[in-house]
């Protein structure tokens, strides 16, 4: 089980490596948040949001329906004050200096609302003249750069209210990266859209990933788990984990082998649960294979061994040897599964 | 991200970012589409129409059929109070319509939060339409509608009215309808529903009508009796100071209240 440690009033991740991850330990960091709350009469939408996002991550900003990620994201674009707390991004505080932030922010609204009567390229030329005074044919280009870039080219002279959800999706994102922004904060981006919409806007994430930075709220766990590189999980308005995809997915049991095997394992569970590096054996018999899940605690002498030692017992046979991954959804699941029942 | 150097950034700042765009866009509405014309014809039906049946054909009927006080009738004395009173108050009534869902239409619907999530200071999303609307309602529903009636009395009377107290009179009447324009507006901005918007901005008209009746005091307080005041002004009836005077200076304070309780409540606002 994944394992997350209280560290005034932040979670943060213990990494199976030995080593806390810190945010705060990257070069440049964009979004910082502390003690971020926000309050509604009773209910505390937020709670003491510490967060810190790394320039250039595509951070997925996850959680259940109601945990905070919108209110979160209402408060760094200065749309909603913080009861306590706050934070800065790009080094400026997100209270006072709100309209210099969003001038060099993209964002899109989960559920985005524009002119219905406006088309889309008249959507654009309205954004775009928020951030640009001229020239009328450079801001013309770049609307016309825009709206292919999205995929509304052919629809660009028509008016909202004809179009279908997942075009005004696309138009989100458009009117979001109009500015080229350093910073896009997207609210449940692909939510509304269909499986090839939500490749498309995954692809012109990953796209834009070298130019800005990317913090994105999602239920979706398969798409983080395609593009981002930085995760937070929020519950019930509490930050619960904070952590680079990759330590969030190797799980906090230390690293973990799984096998699968023919033959009577017997001999060789004896040989491989006698080794120092092998701190435990979990084993699955089904349909004549044993599965093992074996965790070590050393993971270069595993790696060099582990699969020698099988080999050499002739009594099985090897069918399946790999490195234990979780699925996103597992250790989502898991932490806040955990969290409830604290 | 990767910028393009040859567009120029907007140099908005404290207040009025946003504001010139913002203005634009808010003129666009107005101007680039039909609603100008459209209003133009509107008001020209209704308040020109209305001094058109007072002065010309409502005598005509009344010499047709031999009535008695046909001869009596002086058209100018019957046309101003239709203009400027009756006027006044439907000026009023259209422009509560007209603005009616401009703030808290946009903000039921989340286009405000978008804005907003724009480099566009609060002020200047409220100001900008203000400015808007008052452009367009001041050209188009009582500038051009004055003009015409201005001539209707010259075709009238022979001669042309006195240029100023027919120009005091349409100050009073465009300073009646920036009240009802604030008032909408700011209620915009504290309401929740149109619904709501409609109700006050309505009431504040015909419930001060009818509680004008009741406290005649009242009407150096509000703008209920500025509707009343301006025929006075425009024939040059002589009134006291008090009477004359005191409802423009609290239309207008009214009108400058409004606009800073909007622009307070919009700073508080959380989307």
């Amino acid at each position: 089980m994944l394992h997350w440690e209280h560290k005034t009033g932040q979670k943060t991740f213990e990494s199976p490596k030995g080593g806390k991850h810190n945010m705060n330990q990257s070069n440049e960091i964009v979004i910082q948040t502390r003690g971020l709350s926000k309050s509604f009469g009773e209910v505390k939408a937020l709670k003491s949001l510490d967060l810190a996002v790394p320039k250039h991550s595509i951070f997925g900003f996850l959680g259940p329906n109601g945990a905070g990620k919108t209110t979160a994201i209402k408060l760094l674009l200065g749309l909603t004050r913080p009861t306590s707390g706050g934070g800065t991004i790009f080094g400026l505080d997100i209270g006072r200096d709100s309209v210099e932030i969003r001038k060099r922010v993209g964002y899109l609204a989960q559920y985005p609302q524009y002119y219905e009567h406006m088309t889309a390229r008249e959507t654009l030329r309205f954004t775009a003249r928020f951030f640009y005074t001229g020239p009328k044919a450079e801001i013309e280009a770049r609307v016309a750069e825009t709206l292919e870039l999205v995929g509304l080219a052919g629809k660009a002279d028509r008016p909202i209210k004809g179009f279908s959800g997942g075009e005004r999706q696309r138009l989100g994102i458009a009117q979001a990266q109009i500015n080229y922004p350093d910073l896009l904060i997207l609210d449940e981006p692909a939510a509304s859209l269909d499986p090839q919409g939500r490749r498309d806007v995954l692809e012109v994430m990953e796209r834009l990933r070298k130019y800005a930075t990317i913090f994105y709220s999602t239920h979706i766990l398969d798409d983080v788990q395609q593009v981002s590189d930085t995760v937070a999980i929020v519950n019930h308005g509490e930050l619960v984990a904070q952590a680079p995809l990759e330590e969030l997915l190797v799980g906090s049991e230390g690293t973990v082998y799984s096998v699968v095997i023919k033959g009577d394992p017997s001999q060789a569970h004896g040989r491989v649960v006698g080794q120092p590096w092998v701190s435990g054996i979990r084993a699955t018999t089904a349909e004549g294979q044993t599965a093992w899940q074996v965790s070590v605690t050393d993971e270069a002498v595993a790696e060099a061994t582990l699969l020698r030692l099988l080999l050499s017992d002739e009594s099985v046979t090897v069918t399946e040897f790999g490195r234990k991954q979780y699925e996103l959804e597992d250790v989502f699941l898991s932490i806040v599964k955990e969290d409830n029942n604290e | 991200m990767s910028s393009n150097s040859a567009l120029q950034p907007v140099n908005e700042r404290g207040w009025r970012s946003g504001f010139a765009n913002l203005l634009r866009n808010e003129n666009l509405e107005w101007w680039g589409s039909r609603r100008w014309l459209t209003q133009a014809g509107l008001w020209l039906l209704i308040l020109n129409g209305m001094v058109t049946l007072v002065m010309f054909v409502t005598p005509a009927v009344m010499q047709v059929t031999q009535d008695d006080n046909a001869g009596a009738m002086d058209p100018i004395s019957m046309g101003i109070p239709a203009f400027f009173q009756m006027g006044a108050t439907a000026l009023a009534i259209g422009t509560v319509i007209l603005v009616q869902g401009e703030v808290v239409g946009e903000r039921q619907s989340g286009i405000t939060e978008w804005i907003l999530s724009k480099p566009v200071a609060r002020p200047a999303y409220f100001l900008a339409k203000m400015v808007a609307h008052s452009i367009g309602i001041f050209a188009v529903m009582i500038g051009f509608q004055s003009t015409v009636t201005y001539g209707l009395f010259w075709l009238a009377n022979g001669d042309p009215l006195p240029l100023l107290p027919f120009l005091v009179g349409v100050g009073g009447l465009t300073l009646h309808t920036f009240f009802y324009l604030t008032l909408t507006l700011v209620l915009g901005v504290f309401a929740k529903t149109r619904r709501q918007v409609l109700g006050v901005a309505m009431g504040s008209l015909f419930g001060g009508m009818l509680l004008l009746n009741i406290i005649g005091r009242l009407g150096l307080i509000t703008p209920w009796s500025l509707p009343n005041i301006l025929p006075a002004l425009v024939i040059q009836i002589p009134l006291p100071f008090a009477t004359a005077f005191m409802p423009i200076l609290m239309t207008a304070i009214w009108s400058i209240g409004f606009i800073a309780a909007a622009l307070w409540k919009l700073s508080r606002l959380e989307f």
